[in-house]
């Protein structure tokens, strides 16, 4: 029974992997030629290996004008604005991002077909929308949770001298309070650290920003002033501060950013690690010092109850001055399709199609892969019931560069942690008030 | 009026002749200078084009003189480019010096020497920023692993060794441009002077210190000139190393300047930036001119 059951599921793979991904009818744009800007880098190009695909059931041709990484490409298309040069059809953006991109940005509505739009995950394209339009169509999503080292938390001493210190059983926390606890608990340094964090850039404003909310707070008051410096933003950024002084994390922190992460994790130098599920894959790879022992858990919840879920999209977009709009809203479709999307998902990138979500965790069960079958779980409920955008305005990039310095200040203890938001949010004022906020 | 109408009449070929140039100039390097500097004036912001009429007088001027991170990043530049640029002239000095001396495989070295200028700013960032890393860097491992240093360092976050390491990335990748041109003035160096000087008794030293170095100043003031151009403008090594961090301890110029006007989209902001600190290049720029010119009056060019 065994055996048929894995002869039925090898042939329903086989049968799904050579199913032409034009048998969906993307149109006829004969002798079309599409221009396009599309992110580059490793986990983002296997998705164009299916472009030929797509030019073939459609008689179009797509030309790549430009495959780079999201901040050479954010440059490039905030100078295409500036030069009134947007002479493209579709470019990659990411849901965070896209309201900068206003003026070159089509609405959705009406060139993408209302049943495919009700095939995406609610929560993603409603964060794909701004200003009650939809500008992309999100091709896969970003929302960290907690990888740990599952020797280390089921070791019998580890257990016993973590009760006797802090009066609770060693388990993967489930606040940031007890994983503050644990971080500096697991803590050994230079052999071994409890957690780490991204230090800078968008990165630490991201992680600075979720644990906020986590704690009850926000980032603006509804008159658009800034709110971070209050109470929940000083115990936000206490926890990363307390951290870095206890040297429960590594001393380079303030200047790591995923890459450093993710290699750190890998190399079994940390104890827990909140990250994207995108690094799975690599983490229980033979690369990996950690290989097969790994645990996953929903990110810890704030002071507020709330669990962290910092979350964005990377997405397509189509501009305003595109010449053939139902051809690029067919290109856009195809490569967030159902099939395109199992191809990213397999390499651990969430998908943002509902279906996509069951379908890969099957598929994980069938190979017995049980690390990834969790790994999909986990971050599935998080997509679906925990994540949660910055604010959609087009000052969000603005907003982080005022405070990623500040919050770096606190962290490294050139300032308090209140002068520094304070300082931030003198900053984050002004830049609002310049945009004509308030 | 008449003499020009007479130059024109009795010039009319070269100038007709130099009028593309001049055309081309005027296009490419007037005409953006100008809108730049245009751009200082106004609320500029890349993703609203509109706004490249929303002039503010001297607003943008006024924030960026009393801004207190812009100034202490113009002082850092300044710090770096001092740094930087005494460096490279002492390690591409001896560098040149003992090139010059190797009588087998002197091609073969000065190739070699050349190496590190060949990578990409940012695949040198990279590379350092690794080295560097606290945890997983080379460095570190090595000093723990030779018992010199039972803990971390922090070489990208200290605020000193944040910025030698930056500065080391740089010293890397350019100390050659000194010893190349260093060298080439060792060659064209007559040896009649260092002989005669050598008959008449003169140390290694006295030779060197009273020959051969004023001899080459002119070559390393070209190279200083030139560095402290490119050295003002340092961007791709620092911005991959640290982006100017933490919290601005190796905030330079152009990270600063190139954050405002792409991530933060504040162009007009980062020209008026950008038209200050110009002043530092054109100060540098006409010291080391100054210096050459003394140097070569030295020499008895003039």
């Amino acid at each position: 029974m065994k055996l048929f059951e894995q002869s039925f599921t090898a042939t329903v793979a086989i049968l799904t992997l050579v199913t032409p991904l034009h048998a969906q009818d993307y149109g006829n744009f004969e002798n079309y030629t599409l221009r396009v800007k599309l992110i580059g880098g490793a986990q983002y190009e296997p998705l164009y290996t299916l472009i030929p695909e797509w030019e073939a059931a459609t008689g179009a041709r797509v030309d790549i004008l430009s495959r780079k990484s999201h901040f050479e490409l954010d440059r490039e298309m905030k100078q295409d604005i500036a030069a009134g040069g947007v002479e493209y059809c579709v470019f990659s953006s990411h849901t965070n991002f896209a309201p900068q991109y206003a003026a070159m940005n089509q609405p959705l509505d009406g060139l993408v077909g209302q049943d495919v739009i009700a095939a995406f995950s609610p929560l993603v394209i409603d964060h794909a929308t701004v200003d009650g339009k939809l500008v992309s169509l999100p091709r896969h999503s970003d929302v960290s949770n907690l990888f740990y080292v599952r020797s280390l938390y089921e070791d019998a001493d580890n257990k016993a001298r973590f009760k006797a210190q802090y009066g609770y059983d060693l388990m993967p926390p489930e606040t940031w309070n007890q994983a503050s606890d644990q971080a500096i608990f697991f803590a050994d340094p230079p052999n071994r650290y409890g957690t780490h964090f991204a230090g800078k850039d968008e990165a630490i404003t991201g992680r600075f920003y979720e644990m906020l909310v986590a704690n009850g707070g926000k980032l603006f008051n509804d008159d658009w002033t800034a709110a971070f410096n209050g109470p929940e933003g000083q115990e936000a950024l206490n926890w990363f501060t307390g951290l870095y002084q206890e040297k429960a994390v590594p001393a380079g922190t303030p200047n790591y950013v995923w890459d450093d992460l993710g290699l750190g994790f890998a190399a079994g130098n940390v104890a827990f690690d909140l990250d994207w599920a995108g690094w799975a894959g690599f983490f229980n790879s033979k690369d990996s010092n950690i290989r097969n022992d790994i645990g996953v858990v929903l990110a810890p919840k704030g002071s507020g109850g709330k669990r962290t879920g910092w979350s964005g999209s990377h997405s397509f977009s189509i501009t305003q001055n595109c010449e053939n709009k139902e051809a690029a809203a067919s290109f856009i479709t195809f490569l967030t399709s159902h099939e395109a999307q199992m191809i990213e998902a397999r390499t651990g990138l969430l998908p943002t199609r509902t279906q996509v979500w069951d379908d890969i965790i099957a598929e994980f069960k069938d190979q017995d892969n049980d690390f990834m079958v969790e790994v999909f779980e986990v971050w599935g409920e998080s997509m679906r019931d925990h994540a949660f955008t910055p604010p959609l305005i087009a000052e969000w990039g603005e907003v982080s560069n005022a405070l990623w310095p500040q919050l770096q200040a606190a962290i490294v203890g050139d300032k308090s942690v209140e002068d520094a938001l304070n300082d931030a949010a003198k900053e984050v004022n002004e830049i609002m008030e310049d945009a004509g906020y308030n | 009026m008449k003499r020009m109408r007479r130059y024109v009449r009795n010039n009319a070929v070269p100038l007709a002749l130099l009028a593309p140039a001049v055309m081309i100039i005027l296009v490419v390097v007037l005409l953006p200078l100008i809108f730049s500097f245009y751009t200082g004036f106004t609320n500029y912001r890349l993703i609203r084009p509109e706004s490249l009429w929303d002039f503010i007088g001297l607003r943008n001027y006024a924030r960026v003189l009393t801004d207190a991170d812009f100034w202490a990043a113009l002082w850092r530049t300044v710090l770096f480019l001092t740094v930087a640029l005494n460096l490279e002239m002492l390690l591409g000095l001896c560098l040149a010096l003992m090139v010059n001396r190797i009588t087998w495989g002197q091609r073969t070295m000065r190739t070699i020497m050349m190496f590190p200028m060949m990578f990409s700013p940012i695949l040198v960032g990279f590379q350092f920023k690794y080295m560097f890393n606290d945890t997983i860097g080379v460095v570190n491992n090595a000093l723990q692993s030779l018992g010199l240093s039972q803990k971390a360092i922090p070489f990208l976050v200290d605020r000193w060794l944040a910025f030698g390491s930056i500065a080391f990335a740089e010293i890397w990748m350019s100390t050659s441009i000194f010893a190349i041109l260093i060298l080439a003035g060792l060659f064209a160096m007559p040896r009649d002077p260092i002989e005669a000087a050598r008959v008449d008794g003169c140390t290694s030293w006295q030779v060197f210190r009273h020959i051969t170095l004023p001899f080459l100043m002119p070559f390393i003031y070209i190279a200083m000139t030139i560095r402290s151009l490119d050295v003002a403008r340092a961007y791709d090594i620092v911005d991959v190393m640290t982006g100017g961090g933490p919290a601005g301890r190796t905030e330079l110029l152009w990270t600063l300047i190139a954050r405002t006007a792409y991530d933060d989209a504040r162009m007009g902001r980062a020209n008026a930036m950008a038209y200050v600190s110009i002043l530092l290049s054109i100060f540098f720029t006409w010291f080391f001119f100054r210096k050459l010119m003394a140097a070569r009056q030295h020499l008895g060019a003039f």
